[in-house]
């Protein structure tokens, strides 16, 4: 499933990562890679989403968001 | 030469405030050649010695997807740094310790670690094991609170103690699968035989390969051929095949996972916070209402700061300066000296210092902005609308201040991370009127329009701000190219800035505005000095100026305007304002009976084309030095050359289609 499929609250573990070689490389150095365990603080528009990753706040947009691939947790 | 001292980290680490803690006041900002970004250089001083200070950009990983990410990567590569001090977030290790990982598999062995905001970990629940990281890890590693100095000293001493080889180091480098191992094993051999291993660590050649790095692959590909170059990207192909995923991914991924592994050696966490006082603020501060609603009251408190704190400052260094012109016209006998220094020389200086207070302020803002965390929501809540033109969600600061001043705006620019985006948004950033601009508009809606002067002033101020947003989609295809940044970015933790760091910073940038624009304004001043006052004075209808203006006539036609028109647009290059001051010495009259003489030379729809004109044509000197001081020559040239040609072709075409109509 795709990250925008969580809603708030709710956390995922990231499996893969879509899109370009830039946003890729743009997320794992955030810390989104797979493996990673995230959770989402905001999932309403409009604005971007905000999750968490550790104590680490991201905002993302819908776009980028739907290019991560979770599992839910 | 002093030995080096480079500084290293993510953004929002503390970073300046440490470099601040190292130079004191002895530092100096400029940009990295060729590129405008941010350079900052400073001097530390220990026990009679003295070491360079290099602040690097601040960023997340060393790949080739961004110009800061080249800088440190370079830096790093060329080895110039005699110690690496590399500030790392205690409460953030997994994604801060990604980049430390990096920097050790360039190579870098002379690496400090400074674990900064170590007062905030017991808060957030994590306990650090400071020996067995740096037992774990292989560098020293300080605890320091940059914002109340602790660890700071420890911090220099270490950094002096690597600087004269004192310590020796064993940084931990992160394993790989099997497969990924064995294939960069074999692109290292590969590489052994080219002359690339005198300069670069070979592993991280063969990483950076497997990663599909464009830059270290066009260097490669200089020594080892299409063949074998073909050869190692067929094998990633066929990794990427077994893994299923790209490689970069599966690369990132284990690093993530040996680091995870490294942390629990050393990392304990006694409780997870779930939800902070942060994230509570950001359900508010980021709502759709409430968000909105609170990103205009912050707009109007940073335009009141700049310009209502600003512009009195501003008339009164005017003032002063004019003042002491006139002092010091009365003992200089000699006409054309007197001219020179009087209207050239001070004139120049003064309108120069008289910008000082407006960017001093505007800096103070933008820190505090950054320092408090509000700049990264307020980016999140703009960036959908402000992608609509090929900007980022921050470019809507420097639009906004732009209705002020665009000096203050221009320098505002600073605070975009991509290149790219920073050119564009000073390019278009002149065609937003400015206060200057509102007069020449409501004088002449007045003067011509009195029955519909509001609608006309409305009706330019519409065009020019469609013509900015529709010249950033233009210029963003045509003349700055870059790849989009993703629209992904850490939002930091609301806290309250440090006053000294924001001072001290707004200075220093303050400086280099002074010391980079000043000279292109106070050239701009001596020139047009010297335009109007030779052969005779301006208004004799011989001077330099006035032939100038005949000279352009023929142009000037074509939007049915006369050589006044032309003329006052020349002066109207140092200040907006002096291309209705032009007229009142041209027709030697002033006010209300300038607006009946020039209602009864001109139509109403010259009057508009002139307004118009005089809105879009080109930036003041002062802008052009601002461009300047942040884009260099080339963009301040570009920026030039393109909004003469934009009012020329509008108009033109307003002209025409007005004659028409």
């Amino acid at each position: 499933m795709l990250l925008t499929a969580l809603r708030e609250g709710e956390e995922g573990v990231v499996v893969d990562i879509l899109g370009s070689p830039n946003v890729r490389a743009r997320l794992i150095a955030l810390g989104i890679a797979p493996g990673v365990r995230i959770r989402v603080i905001k999932a309403q528009g409009p604005g971007p989403m905000i999750i968490a990753v550790g104590a680490l706040r991201v905002a993302i947009g819908w776009g980028i968001a739907n290019k991560i691939v979770v599992r839910r947790v | 030469m002093l030995k080096v001292i480079a500084l290293v980290g993510n953004p929002n680490v503390g970073k300046t405030t440490i470099f601040n803690a190292l130079t004191g006041m002895r530092q100096h900002v400029g940009n990295w050649p060729g590129v405008t970004v941010e350079k900052k250089e400073g001097i530390m001083e220990y026990r009679g010695e003295e070491y360079l200070v290099v602040d690097l950009p601040g960023i997340y990983s060393l790949t080739a997807h961004s110009v800061d990410e080249l800088i440190a990567r370079n830096f790093i590569l060329e080895g110039n740094a005699e110690v690496i001090v590399d500030i790392v977030d205690s409460t953030c290790l997994m994604r801060n310790l990604f980049l430390t990982l990096e920097i050790f598999e360039m190579g870098a062995k002379n690496v400090v670690i400074a674990l900064n905001k170590f007062d905030l970990t017991k808060k957030k629940g994590i306990i650090i094991d400071v020996e067995d990281m740096e037992k774990v890890i292989g560098v020293p590693v300080i605890p320091t609170n940059a914002k109340s100095g602790e660890g700071l000293e420890r911090l220099k001493r270490t950094i002096v103690m690597m600087a004269e080889g004192k310590i020796t180091t064993a940084p931990i480098i992160p394993r790989y699968d099997e497969p990924i191992e064995r294939e960069i094993e074999h692109v290292s051999a590969l590489l052994k035989e080219t002359p690339l291993v005198k300069k670069y660590p070979l592993r991280w050649l063969a990483i950076k390969l497997l990663q599909r790095d464009e830059e270290v692959i066009k260097l490669v590909l200089k020594h080892l051929g299409r063949a074998k170059m073909d050869e190692i990207l067929r094998h990633v192909g066929e990794l990427e095949d077994y893994y299923k995923r790209s490689l970069d991914i599966v690369i990132a991924s284990q690093k993530y996972e040996f680091l995870e592994r490294l942390l629990r050696r050393f990392v304990r966490h006694v409780a997870e916070v779930r939800e902070t006082f942060s994230d509570q603020l950001d359900r508010v501060l980021t709502h759709p209402v409430y968000g909105m609603l609170s990103l205009l009251i912050v707009f109007y408190a940073l335009f009141q700061f700049v310009f209502t704190l600003g512009a009195p400052l501003q008339e009164l260094l005017d003032g002063a300066f004019s003042a002491l012109g006139e002092m010091l016209g009365l003992y200089i006998g000699n006409e054309a000296l007197r001219g020179l220094i009087v209207d050239g020389i001070i004139g120049g200086v003064g309108s120069v210092l008289s910008f000082f207070p407006l960017v001093f302020l505007l800096f103070v803002g933008m820190s505090i902005l950054e320092d408090t965390g509000y700049m990264a929501r307020m980016a999140a809540m703009m960036e959908k609308y402000m992608r609509m033109f090929g900007l980022p969600g921050k470019s809507i600061i420097p639009m906004v201040l732009a209705f002020g001043c665009n000096v203050p705006a221009i320098m505002a620019t600073r605070t975009l991370e991509n290149e790219r985006d920073r050119i564009i948004t000073m390019l278009i950033n002149p065609l937003v009127p400015c206060v200057a601009r509102m007069t020449v508009i409501t004088f002449l809606a007045g003067t011509f329009f009195p029955e519909r002067k509001a609608i006309v002033a409305v009706s330019i101020y519409a065009m020019a701000i469609a013509l900015a947003l529709l010249s950033a989609l233009l210029l963003g295809r045509l003349v700055v190219r870059g790849e989009d940044i993703p629209f992904v970015f850490e939002l930091p933790d609301y806290s309250i800035p440090s006053w000294k760091t924001v001072i001290l910073h707004s200075w220093e940038r303050s400086k280099e505005f002074l010391h980079k624009a000043g000279t292109v304004i106070l050239a701009g001043s001596i020139a047009v000095w010297f335009l109007s006052s030779y052969p005779e004075q301006v208004g004799t209808g011989t001077s330099y100026a006035e032939m100038l203006g005949r000279t352009f006539e023929p142009l000037a036609k074509l939007m049915g305007l006369d050589w006044k028109a032309a003329v006052s647009l020349i002066f109207g290059i140092i200040a907006k304002e002096n291309v209705i001051a032009t007229y009142n010495v041209i027709y030697g009259v002033s006010g209300e009976a300038l607006g009946e003489v020039m209602a009864s030379t001109m139509t109403p729809l010259q009057a508009y084309v002139l307004a118009l004109v005089t809105t879009l044509y080109m930036p003041c000197i002062a802008t052009i030095g601002a461009i300047r001081a942040e884009g260099g020559n080339r963009w301040a040239l570009v920026a030039v050359m393109y909004n003469l040609l934009l009012a020329t072709v509008v108009g033109i075409v307003v002209y025409t289609m007005g004659s028409v109509l």
